[in-house]
């Protein structure tokens, strides 16, 4: 049934540029990009219980590796690509020392190390090109396969959030999924079963941080330039935010919660200057009424029609 | 003579200036069935917390089968054998029974760091955590979330979690408190009936249980041995009956 509806919605995403104008299509890539960003924060939120604000980093310097080896040092896709994924992972293997702490702890501490990427990016003017940033980044191409649209990049993208979700699911499923939700539902229970719940936490993070790098890596490639925003707070707490509206746990709520965050965005602010004041409502409403996100609230209604069936 | 299963040697933990354990020394033989007994604030659950790993000892030390283990971290203890359950259940509420029991079983498995295959693929592990569940009476449970289980079954759940292991030593930190005296009955039948492989150090507050279950007993008092004997050294000790029981 699960397996079923997700097929369906990986067909119905090939078919959307069929229908769908090229507004549409670049909207969804972007959903899909922020979607996969969102997922990454959520291995950590949703499966392991740490909320972390540093995600936009590991997006950002991906981004950024990836745009100077391409602009800069005339590096090809597929050579930069895989080192905007290994340098964003590089330093999550740094910032991940952060699962030595808890709670509001590891919210600040992710905090400060996020601030810490934006304000390199923004002041090393001289490597990043500072509030310009790098622009002039070609579409991607790997040998003759080049894309040279944004419905074909579009593909691209889609085919790998496929791919990453597949892989995902996997995952949260395996044994050491398992331990990470065991982890998020009492650690000490855990540690008296014999597991090093930091070293898992650590693993966890790093696995959080590469998927964050992919998403950078695609990033850079539909936005065809990066510059600090990438890396910027608010960058952070949106993937956070998109998880929780979405629903945290899953796999599709991520990206369902970056559809209506960004929808609104494109949407709202053409017709209404405060659409952030129009997202805060969003948040607050999720949080009071639905803290499952929509995923929960779907949850909620199919287990409550069931048992009136009964 | 085989070193003892647990040996704790001038053990002492302090909280600030609160000497909660002051200075203990006991040796439980492999096999044996041990049980702590002794009023509120006595450091019984303090010492367990030492032997386990999960506080650190002030003082002395603590040895499991002849290795000395008083500096080693909880999951490292959890990995030579040791298991435990806890006074106020403990277990992962938002996962279902089998989960629990898998977590148990995975904990000192290296298997625990597979990422590619779905942890219900392993048929090994959900074989034998079916027999540990139907052990503690969870039969037919296993796929209910724990948050959804009866106080009861959550007490049976934590004894499973501490079995599933294989452990060679399990520390049961009152197994049947808050039950209903025909779930103690059913309860201790149960801890009566494990294998004689496995040591059973317990803390138990209800005395009838106790002294049919230990095979010796340990009193404390104030962070202090007061009596280290079988249970009818403990049942004839006039200290004991003042301490414990109350002046008569």
């Amino acid at each position: 049934m699960r397996i079923a509806l997700a097929i369906l919605f990986a067909a119905l995403g090939f078919c959307v540029p069929l229908f769908a104008s090229e507004f549409w299509v670049t909207l969804l890539t972007q959903i899909m990009i922020f979607g996969l960003l969102a997922l990454s924060t959520d291995l950590l939120l949703g499966h392991t219980g740490l909320f972390s604000l540093c995600h936009a980093a590991f997006f950002a310097v991906s981004a950024y590796t990836v745009a100077i080896l391409q602009v800069r040092y005339g590096f090809a896709t597929a050579s930069a690509a895989p080192l905007g994924i290994l340098a964003g992972t590089a330093l999550s293997l740094l910032f991940a020392s952060a699962v030595r702490t808890r709670g509001v702890y590891f919210i600040l501490i992710t905090l400060a190390f996020g601030y810490i990427v934006w304000g390199v990016a923004y002041r090393w003017a001289s490597f990043t090109g500072g509030d310009n940033g790098v622009t002039g980044v070609p579409f991607p191409a790997l040998g003759p396969l080049r894309v040279t649209s944004a419905t074909g990049y579009y593909f691209v993208v889609l085919g790998v959030v496929l791919i990453i979700a597949a892989a995902y699911r996997v995952l949260v499923t395996s044994p050491f999924g398992l331990t990470l939700r065991g982890i998020k539902s009492s650690e000490s229970r855990m540690r008296s079963m014999g597991y090093n719940v930091t070293q898992h936490l650590y693993v966890a993070f790093v696995l959080s941080g590469l998927i964050a790098s992919i998403a950078g890596v695609l990033y850079v490639y539909f936005n065809r330039f990066v510059n600090p925003t990438a890396g910027s707070f608010p960058v952070s707490v949106e993937a956070v935010l998109m998880a929780i509206v979405g629903g945290t746990g899953t796999i599709f709520g991520p990206f369902l919660g970056s559809g209506i965050i960004l929808v609104l965005r494109n949407w709202v602010s053409g017709y209404f200057h405060y659409y952030t004041a129009v997202l805060g409502i969003v948040f607050i409403v999720t949080v009071l009424w639905a803290p499952q996100g929509i995923m929960g609230l779907i949850a909620r209604w199919r287990s409550g029609t069931r048992g009136e069936g009964a | 003579m085989s070193p003892p299963a647990i040996s704790v040697d001038r053990l002492a933990k302090a909280f600030g200036g609160l000497r909660a354990v002051d200075d203990v020394s006991l040796s439980v033989q492999a096999g044996e069935r041990r049980v702590l007994i002794g009023p509120n604030g006595a450091g019984k659950t303090t010492l367990f917390h030492c032997i386990a790993g999960t506080l650190e000892a002030t003082n002395g030390r603590v040895s499991l089968f002849g290795a000395d283990i008083t500096r080693l971290p909880e999951h490292r203890r959890a990995g030579l054998g040791m298991a435990r359950t806890f006074q106020i259940s403990n277990v992962c509420t938002d996962l279902t029974v089998m989960e629990n029991v898998l977590l148990a079983m995975l904990g000192p498995d290296g298997r625990k760091w597979t990422m590619y295959r779905p942890a219900s693929a392993f048929s090994d592990l959900r074989d034998r955590g079916t027999i540990v569940l139907s052990r503690v009476g969870l039969d037919g449970r296993a796929d209910e979330t724990v948050k959804f289980l009866s106080y009861g079954e959550r007490r049976q759940l934590e004894l499973a979690l501490a079995l599933a292991s294989d452990p060679k030593v399990v520390l049961l930190d009152e197994p049947c408190a808050g039950l209903s005296p025909s779930e103690r009955q059913r309860f201790s039948g149960l801890i009566r009936e494990l294998p004689r492989d496995i040591t059973l150090v317990m803390i138990e507050h209800d005395i009838d249980i106790a002294l049919a279950l230990a095979d010796r007993v340990t009193v404390l008092h104030r962070g202090n041995i007061i009596l280290d004997g079988t249970p009818d050294e403990v049942k004839r000790n006039d200290q004991v009956r003042e301490v414990y029981f109350g002046r008569v």
